[in-house]
């Protein structure tokens, strides 16, 4: 199977009182063959259209969805040799599992009976619902229900797998085990799939590569480490990780010593090997990951360290997620900035320490438009394992 | 019923409530049962008049039974031979017609919810108010159209007799007047069916006429019982269309329900128990229906 | 690092503005018609919609057609002198203004009380007791019955000598009266009867509202200290008023047609005096005495006050997004 290529597809939707809505703004994307790609964004981002319109289900108002080199705009959606789990399941309740998943080998086929039979049965054994084959979907737990949803999917043997939020329904638990699972059935048949989620731990961990989308427009595509460590803009940069970067709106300032980044409660100077990415005289929004801020006791000595004041602490055992007020004054509120920090370190909420925020995890972005300007240095990048 | 979701909002009946507690149960029964004597009592003295002879008509009080030397099946035996061949007539294209409005309501009610397209909802509303307009805006029309422009028993007269004739006119007029309801009722249904259940069908391969067989239809069988004793009822109960289109009482067509509005009919009076029984007569296959299907039966009148 | 450069050189191409998408024209549209969702469903809806639109539609356009002509007696009318003069004549028409008058007075009576007796049966019903399903049963039941048949039990009912009615309100000393001869009292007698029949049909639509409303509200009134009747009427029944609307429709819109019930109580198409309503009226202009374009100007004014019902209650129900 060839590639399949989205090529700046727009879809708008007229409303019943002539309002148009730009759900996907001119998406391109060229999806590998046997890649896993995860479309992600917040709700209403246009991932689902997105996703609807390469099954088919949805028409396109303009730019080509082609499978090679082949369009396949006006392609129906049944000749599209795609097969899709639905966050419902989508399964037929009046048919038991072995009838669901022959239904599609039986309509897009004109494969012989004890044929479906036998791919049926393999699918069946291979996703463990071999005992279930005559059970009605009302019979099954929400666990079964997915994995027969998703077998009626793998029986047909598409060129691609499409997932709208397949887990959603499921309770922490099983979705952490179904992710795994999925990865594992995904790389065993090697069958490109674009999976849609809200959820960006699923998008870090299970895609080869994450596209990432907000108000219908394409934010960056890249592997979950790319998007994690150098975000195209700052919607990427917030949205990937967990806690949330933090930002802090700043003003570029050359002095003497060099150029320096003066925000609210304290100024940044900055090495002018960064500086030289900068527009001049630009405000930009400085950012930076919670778990590179370095907090310790005594009061500011360094060229990057800033007293704050911490605030709350909730401790989740093996971390503390500290939040933070700039400032030794506890009176003065201002946008808290959050931390995290080793769980067996001990800090009492009140307290005044020293905030260290090193200049190679910082990360710039436009003040404006929002694009990246400056991203963290790698060398120290690569080895690190996000955190989600 | 509505009994199991309410039951918890009396469970926190206020303490000083209880001791009228049984007062006020016992008013709501006693006003429960005078209220279903209330809509017996009409069906009840309907019935023992029916088997009363003329001497314990004028002897025994309307509703009280008769004794035994007062009852008598004779009018019963005689309504039934008068109604017999309306009976049958009635059923005749009372089935068909209930079947036929049923498919091709739920076809429309498919084409116009679970397949996608604009302006479905002009063509429904088209539907929709097809289930209120008054037959008294048509129906000259109707017979116009049947008696001198389709002519059937003329047209079709080597295959069918002149009462074969009346009956098909009468099972197509009913079709056509029962499918606004039916698509109503179906369409009620299939708004609530998945969406995405459909479209997984579609990707599955499945045309828009193969998702109708093999998935709604099979989803829509409860809606049909539904659908058959609702328009089952209407259809047999219907008097308009019988009246305008068969004409005559006299008429071989002639339905159950035209043969007993002038059934017994004398100058020296109307003959009551023998029109009680006729009364029954007709009304029971409607009675057994609806006693049998009682919910269904309230589903239908619900949507 | 290396990856980096790889994956910056991904970004780039991802985020390359594409400009040979400008394909559009040469695809077929005929290909794009044929496989239209609009043309696979019209095998479904197209055959009913032809054959309901015909009777309906069609029919309602010749009955208008008709009502211009001056068709009366046997034979086809003639459709080349058309005029408005069959409508004149029912302005000019006395019995048409009682006709009117009696249909007023029974859709309006007619309505409020099924509106009325359904309620208190709904609210009666709706909680747990005893053989509840048996009740609503019972109290549905004449629904489904056919107007000619409960026509014969009413006319026994109202019997001037033997009638039950007539022996109840004799244990007050009361009557006889004569209830579907009298001018005075029929109308009311044939309201009665058909309140009967139909209060059960307000009560279904009720108690389906009244399911749909959260026990949490009952508990709720319940907890503020509101008794019974109070929480009925501050709570409960404001939230009925679509099922007061949609039944409300149902019941004006049988009230404008009603004739099987009439003709069977008083053995024809002459409704005793006092209760010829603008349905009966019309079915003996036409059907009796042939005056088949009078008839019919009849019917089409009763389709249009049908329609002044009908299309404010579909339109709002479209707003609404109930359709």
């Amino acid at each position: 199977m060839a590639q399949t290529t989205l090529d700046n597809i727009t879809k708008v939707f007229t409303e019943d009182d002539g309002n148009e809505i730009v759900a996907v703004d001119g998406v391109s994307i060229d999806i590998d063959d046997g890649e896993f790609l995860v479309l992600v964004g917040p709700s209403g981002c246009g991932k689902s259209t997105t996703l609807r319109m390469i099954a088919g289900l949805e028409s396109i108002s303009s730019g080509d969805i082609r499978l090679g080199d082949r369009v396949i705009n006006d392609v129906p959606a049944k000749n599209r040799d795609i097969a899709m789990v639905f966050q419902s399941y989508a399964l037929y309740p009046h048919m038991t599992v072995r009838e669901n998943m022959s239904f599609g080998l039986e309509e897009s086929t004109d494969m012989a009976d004890d044929e479906i039979a036998r791919r049926v049965e393999e699918t069946a054994e291979m996703m463990g619902i071999a005992d279930l084959l005559d059970r009605k979907p009302g019979e099954l737990s929400g666990g079964q229900q997915q994995r027969v949803a998703l077998g009626r999917a793998i029986v047909r043997d598409p060129s691609v797998f499409l997932m709208d939020e397949p887990l959603s329904n499921l309770d922490a638990k099983l979705r952490a085990e179904m992710r795994t699972e999925l990865q594992r059935l995904q790389e065993e048949l090697d069958t490109t799939t674009v999976y849609v989620t809200h959820d960006q731990t699923e998008a870090m961990t299970m895609g080869d590569r994450v596209a990432i989308l907000d108000d219908g427009r394409l934010q960056q595509v890249g592997t979950p480490l790319e998007c994690y460590h150098r975000p195209a803009n700052r919607f990427v940069a917030g949205f990937v990780g967990e806690p949330s970067m933090n930002f802090v709106e700043t003003t570029l300032r050359d002095e003497p010593g060099g150029a320096v980044l003066e925000a609210d409660s304290f100024d940044y100077p900055i090495a002018d090997e960064i500086a030289a990415e900068l527009p001049e005289s630009s405000n930009p929004v400085l950012g930076i990951r919670p778990e590179d801020i370095e907090i310790s006791e005594g009061a500011p000595s360094g060229e990057h360290e800033i007293a704050a004041t911490i605030d709350v602490i909730e401790p989740m055992g093996d971390e503390n997620i500290v939040y933070l007020q700039f400032g030794d004054d506890s009176s003065v509120r201002g946008k808290s900035i959050i931390a995290t920090i080793d769980g067996m370190r001990r800090f009492e909420s009140g307290q005044t320490v020293t905030v260290h925020v090193p200049e190679s995890a910082i990360h710039l972005f436009d003040g404006a438009s929002g694009e990246a300007l400056h991203n963290r240095r790698l060398d120290a990048a690569d080895s690190q394992v996000p955190r989600l | 019923m509505t009994d199991e979701t309410v039951s918890a909002g009396r469970t926190v009946a206020d303490e000083r409530l209880s001791d009228r507690f049984d007062l006020t149960r016992v008013g709501l029964y006693a006003a429960l049962v005078g209220l279903t004597i209330f809509y017996l009592i009409p069906v009840q003295s309907g019935f023992v008049t029916s088997i009363k002879t003329s001497e314990a008509l004028i002897n025994t009080q309307p509703f009280a039974p008769p004794g035994p030397d007062g009852a008598t099946v004779e009018k019963w035996a005689f309504a039934f031979d008068a109604l017999s061949r309306g009976l049958v007539n009635s059923l005749v294209f009372t089935v068909p017609a209930t079947i036929l409005c049923a498919v091709l309501g739920s076809m429309a009610a498919y084409g116009l919810t679970l397949v996608d397209w604009r302006g479905q909802v002009a063509v429904f509303v088209l539907f929709i108010a097809g289930i209120f307009i008054p037959y008294q805006s048509v129906v000259i029309p109707l017979t116009q159209f049947w008696s001198q422009y389709a002519m059937l028993d003329h047209r079709l007269g080597l295959v069918l007799s002149s009462h074969q004739a009346t009956l098909l006119e009468l099972i197509i007029t009913h079709t056509a007047y029962g499918i606004p309801i039916c698509t109503m009722l179906f369409r009620s249904q299939y708004k609530t069916m998945s969406w995405e259940m459909i479209e997984a069908a579609r990707l599955d391969g499945a045309s828009v006429s193969r998702i109708y067989r093999r998935i709604v239809l099979p989803l829509s069988i409860p809606m049909f019982a539904v659908v058959f004793i609702f328009q089952f009822t209407q259809i047999w109960n219907e008097f308009l269309f019988s009246l305008t289109l068969i004409g005559s009482v006299n008429d071989p067509a002639a339905s159950t329900t035209l043969i007993l509005s002038g059934l017994g009919e004398a100058l020296e009076g109307v003959d009551y128990p023998l029109r009680m029984a006729g009364a029954l007569i007709t009304a029971l296959p409607t009675l057994i229906v609806y006693l049998l299907f009682a919910d269904k039966f309230a589903e239908g009148v619900r949507v | 690092m290396k990856r980096l450069v790889a994956f910056l050189r991904t970004v780039r191409t991802e985020r390359r503005v594409r400009t040979d998408g400008g394909t559009a024209d040469e695809r077929s549209t005929a290909g794009r018609w044929r496989d239209s969702d609009f043309l696979q469903s019209a095998p479904f809806w197209g055959p009913p919609l032809v054959l309901m639109g015909l009777f309906v539609y069609g029919a309602i356009g010749w009955n208008f057609l008709l009502s211009l002509t001056d068709h009366s007696g046997f034979g086809r009318p003639d459709y080349t002198d058309l005029g408005l003069q069959n409508y004149w004549a029912m302005i000019q028409d006395p019995s048409i203004w009682e006709a009117t008058r009696n249909t007023v007075v029974l859709l309006v009576v007619f309505t409020l009380a099924c509106l009325a007796v359904g309620l208190v049966l709904a609210i009666l019903l709706d909680r747990e007791i005893r053989f509840g399903r048996t009740f609503r049963t019972v109290y549905l039941l004449p629904f489904a019955l056919s107007f000619i048949v409960t026509a014969q039990f009413w006319r026994w009912m109202y019997n001037v000598n033997d009638g039950i009615i007539n022996q109840f309100f004799g244990l007050f000393g009361l009557g006889p009266y004569n209830w579907l001869g009298d001018p005075r009292l029929v109308l009311g007698a044939v309201i009665f009867a058909l309140v009967w029949q139909f209060s059960g049909y307000t009560m279904v639509i009720y108690l389906a509202a009244l399911r749909s409303i959260p026990t949490a509200q009952y508990e709720a009134a319940r907890v503020d200290g509101a008794g019974t009747f109070r929480m009925y009427r501050r709570v409960i029944v404001p939230q009925l008023r679509p099922a007061i609307v949609s039944a409300t429709v149902v019941l004006v819109l049988f009230a404008l047609k009603a004739f099987d019930f009439l003709y069977a109580v008083f053995d024809g198409y002459r409704p005793r005096q006092g209760s010829d309503i603008l349905a009966t009226k019309m079915m003996r202009e036409g059907f009796n005495n042939s005056e088949w374009a009078y008839s019919s100007a009849i019917g089409l004014t009763l389709f249009v006050l049908s329609l002044a019902v009908i299309a404010p209650y579909l339109y709002t129900q479209y707003k609404r997004g109930n359709l």
